[in-house]
């Protein structure tokens, strides 16, 4: 019985031990968010949405800024504005910067919300999801985001295709993907069908969204400057977007108000290469970071 | 509580250490634990139901003890129908009321008369029909005088609620199970360890191999409309293998888990994959089952005796039921039926214990005649699950009919390219389970010449796998039936 016991203890303290292992391998290849909840917290942040993550690159605008940003987007559905992106903003944000630079990346969607109310903010889906449960945000490795947001397929670590998609350490989602003209249509023809039938016709615009949009920029004001951006989209995905909020600029207007600047630029859609129509491809994002760089710069001369 | 959940891992060495260290010394204690710890184990799921299993063993503890007392043939008869009627009851109830009321409607209304009547919202308590055929077995052989009543009341609700098989078996019969319940039980290593490498491959059955070929199952055959040719075929495929590792996998565990208490439960899977014909496919495939319906159903039907006739509709009629177990609707029957059909010609021409031994026993590889036996037989078999797996009939028909729509698909590399990880799983688990067909189950004996280190490092990788495919929890498909 003893050496039963000894016996099955050491064995599943062993496969413990591998298998912690094998989870403090997950790297950029391994999960679109994890590295964003691995590492230090942070003076210089780009929000946002999926558009913003695979579009702005740190280290672009960090050239041009001298700063060090780190961009901390997810998706529509992880981060849209509201109580669960503003916690984890906070956790991710360092408490004692001064001086620091936030780049808000604000689109439709963003401040929408697919339950029956829109402001029921109890019933956000992003409640469940890993902003809601990853309580560490600098953490390397992260134990706790991996086994409760990898369930089921813990074994990508080790098969994840690295090919595809990498999360940069300064949060970047580098998006690889064949950009020959079928492809992207293709890519683009399905965006617009899944946003019309699965997205457009549940999501409504949300007060309550709005008024958090304004919480986290009034939570960033007191730690530097913010300003806010809204991202170029393939003039398609520019159309849904405008049938969900056709007035977003007028929304927008009050709280644009208290940040220290606010760049549309989706009178530019038509100049860029989208990956799918909702994401510049990397080489437009580099040319975007460029022009949202030297905007904060110039307007941070003028004030 | 499922085998596969974190609650049943902190469960389990709870249950194992006050058995082994607190109640070990009192047989009625240690029966009192199991009852607890199995009660605690069903009422995980919903409490309420545990009236219906306490019910049930109340009603057949007593007809159990009538039948002791009672020399009367029409009375003991009476106990016996009262045992049949209550847990048939309970099963027909909850399992087929609205299956019987939708058909006696559909009915009625081909024949030109509108009945209306309201199908009731029923829960299906999780594991009933195993344990109903369980506590039947007992009624029935007591009142055959097979088995001599028990007089422990303990014992018995422990016989019926041994948790490791409440829910889905093995469906233990009293003759074997219950006098385990009378015995002192020692803590035997060998037995331990042999149940902990059973546990490790029922867990890697059920997590790496049932629950990533879920994923693709549902996925295909919830859109089937989406796909034809290669990718309803794999569908099919990936379903053959869910429930393969769901059911078999939960076998396992359920055996495992037992023995480190120091019970036997019966085999219920034996390698049915491998099978040369369908008659040999039912000698290994839900043993447990196939025998309760040889030996409570099929031979007091008459069995194989008498005419042809009595052949085809006992056959018919054991396969019939089976099917019908396994839910209320058309699928099952129809799915029971088809293997009646298979079946038939081998009882007919007396082919069905042709194959009785293990195919290629003490061989590396089978001769090319036994491979195409076993493909054939596979076919069929992935062929039938078709039928059990769809929504309903029309669903499997158009399933059918899709697949074949696009025969030149069977030929592009690029549809299974897209499942390379799971069929490298799959491909990977059948080798496994060929080199152990001789054992009890596939890793029983792998490795048990080989030096500690090496053994132990395939064990590692074993749990290792699991642990990197967990966390899904997925349900165990025969929860619901």
């Amino acid at each position: 019985m003893k050496s039963f016991i000894i016996k099955t203890t050491f064995f599943i303290i062993i496969v413990a031990l591998f298998f912690l292992l094998v989870l403090s391998k997950a790297d950029g290849y391994s999960d679109p968010f994890y590295m964003r909840f691995t590492t230090p917290k942070q003076n210089n942040l780009i929000l946002g949405t999926s558009r913003s993550a695979q579009s702005l690159q740190p280290s672009i605008i960090n050239n041009l800024l001298q700063k060090s940003f780190y961009n901390y987007s997810f998706t529509v559905v992880h981060s849209p504005y509201g109580p669960t992106y503003l916690n984890s903003i906070k956790k991710k944000l360092n408490p004692s910067t001064k001086n620091g630079i936030f780049i808000v990346t604000v689109d439709p969607w963003a401040i929408s919300s697919n339950t029956l109310n829109p402001n029921d903010s109890l019933n956000f889906l992003e409640n469940k999801l890993c902003l809601a449960n990853t309580s560490l945000v600098n953490i390397k490795p992260n134990f706790k985001y991996l086994l409760q947001n990898l369930k089921g397929k813990y074994y990508t670590i080790l098969t994840a295709n690295r090919g595809s998609m990498y999360l940069h350490n300064d949060g970047w989602l580098e998006v690889s993907i064949p950009m020959d003209s079928i492809s992207i249509k293709d890519r683009l023809d399905t965006k617009i069908k899944d946003y019309r039938s699965n997205s457009l016709p549940f999501y409504n615009f949300s007060t309550t969204r709005l008024k958090y949009l304004e919480k986290t920029i009034d939570l960033l004001k007191k730690h530097g400057k913010v300003y806010v951006v809204r991202l170029p989209v393939h003039p398609e995905i520019y159309k849904i977007d405008q049938e969900l909020i056709p007035d977003l600029n007028e929304k927008l207007f009050p709280i644009t108000g208290i940040a220290d600047g606010y760049l549309d630029m989706t009178n530019e859609n038509h100049l860029y290469q989208y990956t799918d129509g909702n994401h510049l491809h990397k080489e437009s994002g580099k040319l975007v970071s460029i022009k949202i760089a030297e905007w904060i710069k110039n307007t941070s001369n003028t004030q | 509580m499922l085998f596969n959940s974190i609650d049943f891992a902190i469960f389990l060495p709870i249950v194992f250490i006050l058995y082994w260290f607190v109640t070990k010394k009192n047989l009625k204690l240690q029966n009192i634990l199991i009852v607890a710890a199995s009660y605690l184990f069903y009422g995980w799921w919903d409490w309420r139901f545990l009236s219906l299993i306490l019910f049930s063993t109340i009603v057949d503890y007593s007809v159990g003890i009538g039948l002791l007392k009672q020399e009367s043939p029409a009375k003991r008869k009476i106990l016996l129908w009262t045992s049949i009627l209550v847990n048939l009851g309970f099963l027909g109830f909850f399992k087929y009321y609205n299956f019987f009321l939708e058909n006696f409607i559909n009915t009625f209304s081909l024949l030109g008369s509108e009945i209306k009547a309201n199908s009731l919202n029923i829960i299906l308590p999780v594991g009933i029909s195993f344990y109903t055929f369980q506590t039947l077995s007992y009624s029935i052989d007591v009142y055959k005088r097979k088995l001599e009543p028990t007089k422990d009341f303990i014992a018995f609700s422990a016989f019926v609620s041994f948790f490791p098989q409440l829910v889905a078996g093995p469906i233990e019969r009293a003759t074997h199970l219950l006098p385990q319940f009378y015995k002192k039980r020692t803590f035997d290593y060998s037995k331990s360890v042999d149940g902990m490498r059973q546990i490790l491959w029922g867990l890697f059955k059920k997590i790496v191999i049932a629950d990533n070929c879920a994923k693709y199952a549902n996925l295909i055959f919830n859109n089937s409309a989406d796909y034809y040719g290669s990718s309803l075929a794999l569908g099919a495929l990936f379903f053959t293998f869910q429930i393969y590792g769901d059911f078999s996998g939960y076998s396992d565990i359920a055996i495992g888990t037992s023995r480190l208490f120091g019970f036997d439960l019966m085999r219920n899977f034996n390698f049915p994959y491998f099978s040369r014909d369908i008659a040999e496919f039912w000698r290994r495939w839900h043993i447990s089952l196939s025998t309760w319906f040889r030996d409570y159903l099929y031979i007091p039907l008459g069995g194989s005796r008498g005419g042809t006739w009595m052949k085809v509709r006992n056959t018919f009629i054991i396969f019939i039921v089976s099917g019908f177990w396994h839910g209320a609707n058309w699928t099952f029957i129809v799915w029971g039926a088809l293997n009646a059909v298979y079946f038939l010609p081998l009882l007919l021409t007396n082919k069905n214990r042709n194959n009785m031994e293990t195919v290629a026993l003490g061989k590396m590889f089978p001769s090319l005649n036994e491979i195409g036996s076993i493909l054939i037989t596979f076919g069929l078999t992935v062929f039938a699950w078709i039928f059990f797996r769809a929504e309903n009939m029309s669903h499997a028909i158009q399933y059918i009919s899709d697949m074949f729509k696009h025969p030149g698909s069977f030929f592009l590399f690029s549809v299974y390219w897209r499942y390379k990880l799971i069929l490298f799983l799959i491909i990977l688990f059948v080798i496994f389970e060929w080199l152990g067909r001789g054992h009890q189950f596939a890793i029983s004996h792998l490795g048990i010449k080989w030096n500690l280190l090496v053994r132990w490092s395939v064990y590692i990788i074993i749990a290792l796998t699991i642990l990197l495919f967990s966390g899904a929890e997925q349900t165990f498909i025969y929860f619901q039936f």
